[in-house]
């Protein structure tokens, strides 16, 4: 990550910190690639690629996942080099050998996952990638001074003595868009940077985005979630299995013109919500509460599921959603409350294995943590919660051909896409990967559906297929928990909302009456008093 | 795309690939050093195969061998690293002598198969004692399953010099080993018994224990991911248990074969060897497959057979075949991140993406 041989960025130079030199005169855009074309063994990754930003423009750049975004975005960045094509900076062509070189050369990104080191403070962070003036005298507060002058000057309101893990994920987010300017960076790229914020937040990164824009700065902004794209970028460009589809300008565009380009069908975003049935209650949940470390990150949790109805748990992540799951699921146990389970009897200790039994079921938040293990095949994979059971093994002896026929059958039924059951679950897809948890955790009827953000990472076409499978499990009488970070998510599926802050749950609000604004609002905190 | 049939072909290919590569290396260093490559490719392979009897003590050396390997092999399959295989076929050796010498006036049929089930419940018990460290007070259990094969070879020291050593005899061994209890010889004037279909039929069995059992499913599921395994029910905690357990049980086999098919008929310090260490480079050649294991082992074997020839007709250092070893596991080891990076191309039907992040390997397994 460090590295030294890198001695002269934003230090040394009399132009300030932060500062862009004067654009150049021609009018070559600010980033050309031309024609990029990347293979791995057996795959296509980019074909005939060509995108370019101008200075002062925001492109929008659009795509499922496994659209070839961030193989393109890594040769940008130095990280993989194409097999064929050309960059061009400001008209001229450059070879990016590496990422140190990308970064010489003005090409700074953002990634998804920050690359900051958490114990360390901001400062000290950006001083990691650079040389001192004077080794091995460190230059840690002119560092300091410089990032606070640039941090001000934009309105990023990041305090570079701060430690990077004391920050919230917006400020990290910033302390990296800080990195970035300080480094010199004139084209900028964000990889979905926009999965970590509160609503809010995002308006201001947008604001922050407008004004690196305005003083000639081109910015690259990867996503899936159209709404945000139309609202800041200038053009688009939609990316499809490795190729360009094309690039619109933002103006005059709309969600279902995109999202048509990027799946390469007609795609219903708005997925219609069945209405509740006034069924009794499935799980009940009653003062919970679960300390660790001191702190208490589940906090007096009530609430009630029926059956045919969706409970949305919204908020921030990292506000005791992902220990919810895990108490509700019985992987770890509560330190005080109760869950109960109605129509089943009520046992002992909750257990996964007693999850399970009381017809409990869970879309793991983590996929490759806890949803699939990816090193097994497909039907080990999709077998892992019943092959116990005496349909599919008797004395300890697993019923070969029972399962694979109940592979196949869910394959084809949760249109899983792959050549066979034998094929490991690393070479599927996002997508797949989470349909094949939604085929082993639907396929057993649980009355009780546990959905910790369901579509995390997935593109429009399978966030779809999971909408519908959520939907025809609660017509079919079942209770649904869905936790989500997304807000459209849960206004789409829930029939109450209940925001999720700091262990508590806020307010649970009815969805046809609840506002986004009312919801965002309480997701950062605000107003937690009725 | 490539056919599953294919992808399949590619580990065993790259395998017979290394081996072969191994050896041409190993015989141009000895090109090099001025003696006659081939000469010394025939002395190799006449020590191995060059008679019935050598082949068959070839055979004889791959038992222990693959039956270490296995071990290795149960407990890897749930992640568990057991590392005293020594020490539990050691103490599987010195129960089985116990019933061997001790249990007397049973027929042959019973007295063998007691023998080599208590050796498997004695090496089990005795990796037992690690995997209730590990379970409930978590040791680590490399570092005690290391530890416990001095204490094992300690217990055996002394049980040759003290309860089991030999009237009147003045080395430190024991009493020889009744004939109902011998494992009956399979190929004349040579040290191979029978001991080799129960070699054989572990290997099935294992083979077909990982692959169609529940008990397979959830030691490959708690390998592969705890927290997935988990959160499905699996009681991952007694799983890991029960693997490093029955590892211990089949190195206990391992050590009852050893002492009750021995060519000394006896038991004495150091019929343990260097199996632990040797059976986990097989497990490695072999890439964790139980199949796989046999050819391995007898690469192993007959390069250690066919160096002696070697230096015996040649002049050559046996240890040369150390190098031919050590370049094959490297060959092996390096071959099969290429195999997985080859295989690792996403399959789906209609798109692709090969995210260099997400290739497996990226993913380490704890």
């Amino acid at each position: 990550m460090a590295d030294t041989e890198d001695n002269n960025l934003g230090v040394g130079s009399g132009v300030p910190a932060g500062a862009l030199e004067p654009p150049t005169s021609n009018d070559a855009p600010l980033l050309r690639l031309k024609d990029i074309t990347k293979t791995f063994p057996g795959v296509i990754a980019n074909r005939d690629v060509s995108i370019e930003v101008h200075a002062g423009e925001i492109l929008g750049l659009l795509g499922e996942n496994g659209a070839g975004k961030s193989t393109l975005m890594n040769v940008v960045t130095g990280i993989l080099r194409p097999d064929a094509g050309t960059i061009e900076l400001n008209g001229e062509p450059v070879q990016i050998r590496n990422a140190q070189q990308a970064r010489r050369l003005g090409i700074g990104m953002v990634h998804q996952h920050f690359m900051l080191v958490p114990t360390m403070t901001v400062a000290e962070n950006v001083a990691l990638g650079l040389r001192p003036r004077r080794p091995p005298i460190s230059d840690i507060s002119r560092i300091a001074g410089e990032l606070r002058e640039v941090s001000a000057r934009y309105g990023l309101h990041v305090d570079p003595d701060a430690v990077v893990e004391s920050l919230s994920v917006g400020a990290r987010q910033r302390a990296e868009i800080l990195r970035l300017l300080h480094h010199r960076a004139k084209v900028l790229i964000f990889d979905e940077p926009t999965s970590v914020l509160t609503p809010q937040e995002w308006l201001d990164l947008s604001e922050v985005f407008r004004d690196l824009a305005a003083e000639g700065r081109g910015i690259i902004f990867i996503t899936h979630k159209l709404d945000e794209l139309l609202g800041v970028a200038n053009r688009c460009t939609v990316m499809r299995d490795g190729e360009v589809v094309g690039t619109i300008p933002a103006a005059g565009a709309d969600r279902q013109t995109l999202a048509t380009m990027m799946v390469g069908r007609e795609v219903v975003l708005r997925v219609e919500r069945p209405r509740p049935a006034s069924g009794e209650t499935a799980l009940e949940v009653r003062g919970l509460g679960l300390h660790s470390e001191g702190r208490a990150v589940l906090d007096d949790i009530s609430f009630d599921v029926r059956r045919g109805e969706v409970l949305g748990i919204v908020g921030v992540d990292g506000n005791g959603q992902s220990e919810l799951v895990q108490v509700l699921t019985g992987l770890v146990a509560a330190d005080t409350g109760k869950i109960v389970f109605h129509g089943s009897e009520e046992r002992g200790e909750l257990t996964p294995r007693a999850f399970i039994g009381l017809g409990g079921a869970v879309i793991p938040e983590d996929r490759h943590g806890r949803g699939v293990a990816v090193d097994l095949n497909l039907r080990d994979n999709l077998m892992m919660a019943d092959f116990a059971t005496p349909a599919y093994s008797t004395r300890g002896v697993l019923k070969t051909a029972a399962i694979s026929g109940r592979c196949e059958r869910l394959i084809a039924h949760y249109d899983i896409r792959a050549p066979g059951w034998h094929v490991r679950v690393d070479q599927l897809s996002g997508g797949n990967q989470q349909k094949t948890v939604l085929a082993r955790e639907m396929d057993r009827q649980p009355s009780v559906l546990v959905a910790a953000q369901p579509t995390r990472g997935l593109d429009v076409g399978a966030v779809e297929f999971v909408y519908h499978r959520i939907n025809e499990h609660k017509r079919n009488g079942g209770a649904t928990l869905l936790i989500s970070t997304e807000l459209d998510e849960a206004f789409t599926l829930a029939d109450r909302i209940a925001v999720m802050f700091k262990g508590r749950l806020l307010r649970i609000l009815d969805a046809g009456e609840a506002t986004v604004e009312q919801v965002g609002l309480l997701m950062a905190g605000e107003a937690a008093t009725p | 795309m490539k056919s599953p049939a294919t992808n399949r072909l590619i580990g065993p290919a790259a395998s017979v690939f290394t081996v072969v590569a191994g050896l041409v290396i190993s015989l141009g260093i000895i090109a090099v050093n001025g003696n006659p490559p081939v000469e010394a490719a025939r002395a190799l392979f006449d020590g191995a195969f060059g008679s019935t009897k050598q082949a068959a003590t070839t055979a004889a050396r791959s038992i222990p061998l693959v039956l270490v390997a296995l071990s290795w092999i149960v407990a890897f399959s749930a992640r568990r690293i057991n590392v005293g295989m020594e020490g539990q076929l050691v103490v599987g050796g010195i129960f089985a002598t116990c019933v061997a010498l001790y249990v007397p006036g049973l027929p042959a049929p019973l007295h063998l198969p007691l023998a080599i089930l208590v050796g498997f419940l004695a090496g089990g018990a005795y990796a037992g004692i690690a995997a209730a460290l590990w379970a409930w007070r978590g040791v680590n259990e490399i570092v005690s399953t290391l530890l416990m094969n001095f204490i094992a070879l300690m217990m055996l020291s002394w049980a040759v010099r003290g309860p089991l050593k030999a009237e009147g005899v003045r080395t430190n061994r024991s009493e020889r080993i009744p004939d109902s209890a011998q494992w009956p010889n399979l190929v004349d004037e040579s040290p191979l018994n029978f001991d080799l279909f129960l070699m054989l039929g572990l290997v099935v069995v294992v083979a077909w224990m990982l692959r169609h059992t529940t008990f397979g499913m959830r030691l490959r599921l708690t390998g592969a991911n705890v927290e997935a395994a988990r959160g499905a029910g699996v009681r991952t905690v007694w799983i890991g248990m029960l693997s490093l357990i029955v590892s211990g049980g089949i190195s206990g086999i391992a050590g009852a074969g050893l002492v009750l098919g021995g060519e000394t008929e006896v038991m004495a310090e150091g019929f343990a060897a260097s199996y632990n260490l040797e059976g986990i480079v097989v497990a490695l050649l072999a890439l964790n497959s139980p199949y796989a294991s046999i050819p391995a082992a007898v690469l192993l074997a007959s390069l250690g057979l066919g160096g002696g020839l070697m230096e015996a007709r040649l002049g050559v250092p046996a240890e040369l075949t150390l190098v031919t070893l050590g370049i094959v596991l490297l060959l092996v080891t390096g071959s099969n991140a290429i195999v997985r990076k080859a295989r690792s191309v996403r399959v789906d039907a209609d798109r692709g993406d090969a995210d260099p992040s997400d290739a497996p390997g990226a993913a380490a397994v704890t």
